[in-house]
């Protein structure tokens, strides 16, 4: 019951303006998808389209160049993180971007409407 | 190698274990009951500025979330000296003392554990873990320095075969099956145990050297005679030189094999078909490979009920007949849009119609209901009553190689012929629109209500979840590529089979006995094809 309030909430406030909506309305579809065990379900999802793409190898190849790079004593999580994560988000094919936000909004629009 | 994490977790394990581990991992890493979720989904964001994500960690010493991008859980720590926290996304453990991720073995097998058993309430099956060579591997490797690479261009994997007198049969299903991904990795890496009594022998062995030779980077052609002889022995109606049917000695040759792959395998229990959703018990690399299951739904036009059955298959024989019964069964069934056309009761075909012209087409006419007709009433279970009804096929379960057979030689009680229709198949097909759960939705959505089904007592459990095929978070995939092609050249008395197999993902070649020529995708897609083996493009982790 109390689900059904929190998405109705959130779809009101795309309606209303104000600054916060967007803050707001993440958190609260956030909250669903946690619950729900749809947000696991979902990243799964995600992996699977990245590890069948290729991506994961790719990403696999930067990191390990990166710690070459640096010598492997003298690297640090942040480091690797800040040179690879801006390769990693371009390199992430429109199809899977396509796929997950069509996907999503579909998901959404039927918790909403039910 | 292993893990032993940082002084800082090593005290904190020998104070504490790893259970306070274990609970913030069950809580908030992986939460697997619905309690843990929604406590998960209220109580998860930092303490400090509220977020829910930027890296989102909890201290392993005191009840605190903070972000590691706004720097919240390093002030906690240091100010605290709580130095060990755990990153709520993937479970690792942050020692903010040494500055650094630490890993510990046991703490990753807890991990493991719990997202195991995380992905399994959440009906997404064995989660990925990239393979890793065991000792033994990481040994062989070592002891033998000498590496062959695999490079563009290379032709490995492909070795000509000598017709031994009509035996182009056998030489094209070999091709194809030694160019099957999963089976080839399965004899290269030597997964195939003999029994010291049956080794003298046994057929898999023969093949499993086979499959070293054809990979051995060897050009010169090869002679089957050993495994010819085998055959002969294990399938007797096909010994002799005279012609055979490539698809009766494939599915022979499948027998054989699983046959002798149950034979050495250690014992399993032996009771075939007890359990519906699982028509294959058998863990052979056969079954495992070639077997689906094929859900045949009939349905009672007086009441409804609906009888479902799954049987076990290797391959999908298709007609491409022109003929399709229709006429005095089409009218009456709303619903149903079939013209009936039969695909192993056929006999008296009448009505011209034009005949199916793709694979698709083949598949649709496969799994469309059927009805059976007043000279064919069933038994009804459900009403206890002879009644008319309709039969339709599905697929329950794909196999991981979908072999399909396309039915060019017509044995009719007045004419034997060969049809030489041209029916296009695509080079990626999707079998998405032919699963038991795709069609079940759409036609048999009314009759499930009154269903005396067995399967549908099942439907509701988490582990469907991932087997439906539709919804936008289905994870089943069903797309499947092409990998080789069998012709028949010639007709019906007298003629000559050749394969293209599919070498290096994108390379094809026509194999022709012991002539290996250079093909192209086109060639392989314009040509009449017999047998057309799809392998699945994605695997189930297991």
């Amino acid at each position: 019951m109390s689900r059904r309030r929190t998405i109705d909430a959130s779809y009101d406030h795309i309606n209303n303006d104000g600054k916060e909506k967007r803050g707001v309305n993440k958190k609260a579809v956030n909250q669903h998808l946690t619950i729900e065990g749809d947000k696991e379900r979902f990243k799964e999802l995600l992996r699977r389209r990245l590890t069948e793409c290729g991506w994961r190898d790719e990403i696999r190849i930067l990191c390990r160049d990166a710690i070459r790079d640096k010598g492997v004593h003298n690297v640090s999580v942040d480091d690797i993180v800040e040179e690879v994560t801006p390769v990693g988000r371009a390199r992430v094919p429109d199809s899977v971007k396509k796929e997950l936000l069509q996907k999503i909004k579909s998901y959404l629009y039927e918790k909403a409407t039910k | 190698m292993c893990d032993i994490g940082c002084p800082h977790l090593q005290e904190l394990k020998s104070t504490k274990g790893v259970e306070l581990y274990r609970i913030i991992f069950s809580s908030f890493v992986a939460a697997s009951s619905s309690v843990a979720r929604k406590r998960k989904a209220i109580h998860c964001f930092c303490f400090v500025c509220k977020s829910i994500d930027y890296r989102l960690h909890s201290c392993l010493q005191c009840v605190y979330f903070g972000c590691y991008k706004g720097h919240h859980i390093q002030d906690h720590a240091k100010h605290k000296k709580h130095y060990l926290a755990v990153e709520l996304s993937h479970g690792n453990i942050l020692c903010v003392a040494c500055g650094t991720y630490v890993y510990d073995d046991e703490f990753l097998n807890v991990a493991h554990e719990l997202m195991v058993r995380t992905g399994h309430k959440l009906g997404m099956g064995a989660l990925y873990r990239p393979w890793e060579p065991s000792a033994k591997v990481l040994e062989l490797l070592r002891k033998n320095p000498r590496r062959r690479k695999i490079v563009p261009g290379v032709a490995i994997g492909l070795r000509g075969l000598i017709n031994l007198g009509n035996t182009c049969f056998m030489n094209c299903i070999v091709q194809a099956l030694t160019h099957t991904p999963l089976l080839r990795d399965h004899f290269l890496t030597e997964e195939h145990v003999c029994r010291p009594e049956d080794q003298a022998g046994c057929l898999v062995c023969e093949v499993s050297t086979l499959f070293q030779e054809f990979y051995s980077g060897n050009k010169g052609p090869l002679t089957l005679h050993r495994l010819l002889h085998m055959i002969w022995t294990h399938a007797r109606h096909l010994a002799g030189y005279e012609q055979q049917d490539a698809h009766e000695f494939f599915i022979a040759t499948l027998d054989v094999l699983h046959r002798h792959c149950k034979a050495s395998a250690p014992a399993l229990p032996e009771n075939e078909n007890s359990q519906p959703d699982n028509p294959h018990q058998c863990t052979c690399i056969i079954d495992t490979i070639f077997t689906g299951g094929l859900q045949s739904d009939v349905v009672c036009q007086a009441c409804n009920g609906v009888s479902t059955t799954i049987d076990p298959f290797w391959d999908i024989s298709l007609d491409l007949g022109t003929s399709a019964r229709g006429g005095n069964n089409v009218g009456d069934e709303g619903s149903f849009n079939s013209v009936g056309s039969d695909l192993s009761l056929s006999g008296d075909s009448k009505q011209a119609n034009n005949g199916p012209t793709t694979l698709i087409d083949c598949l649709e006419r496969f799994t469309r209901a059927e009805h059976l007709g007043s000279s064919a009433k069933i038994k009804c279970n459900n009403c206890q009553s002879y009644q008319e009804s309709t039969k339709q096929l599905t697929m329950k379960k794909l196999p991981v190689v979908a072999s399909f057979h396309l039915k060019r030689f017509e044995h009719s009680s007045r004419l034997h012929k060969k049809i030489s229709t041209y029916i296009s198949f695509p080079e990626q097909l999707d079998m998405t629109p032919f699963m038991s759960s795709n069609r079940n939705n759409r036609n048999l959505l009314n009759s499930r209500t009154s269903s005396s089904s067995s399967s549908s007592s099942s439907s509701d459990s988490a582990g469907d979840w991932i087997s439906s095929g539709s919804g936008p978070l289905s994870l089943s995939d069903n797309r499947y590529s092409l990998f080789a092609v069998i012709n028949h050249l010639g007709t019906l008395d007298a003629g000559h089979y050749t394969a293209y197999v599919r070498q290096q993902n994108n390379h094809w070649f026509k194999c022709d006995d012991h002539m290996i020529t250079r093909a192209n995708l086109q060639e392989v897609l314009d040509s009449e094809g017999y047998l057309l083996f799809y392998h699945k493009k994605l695997m189930e982790f297991q």
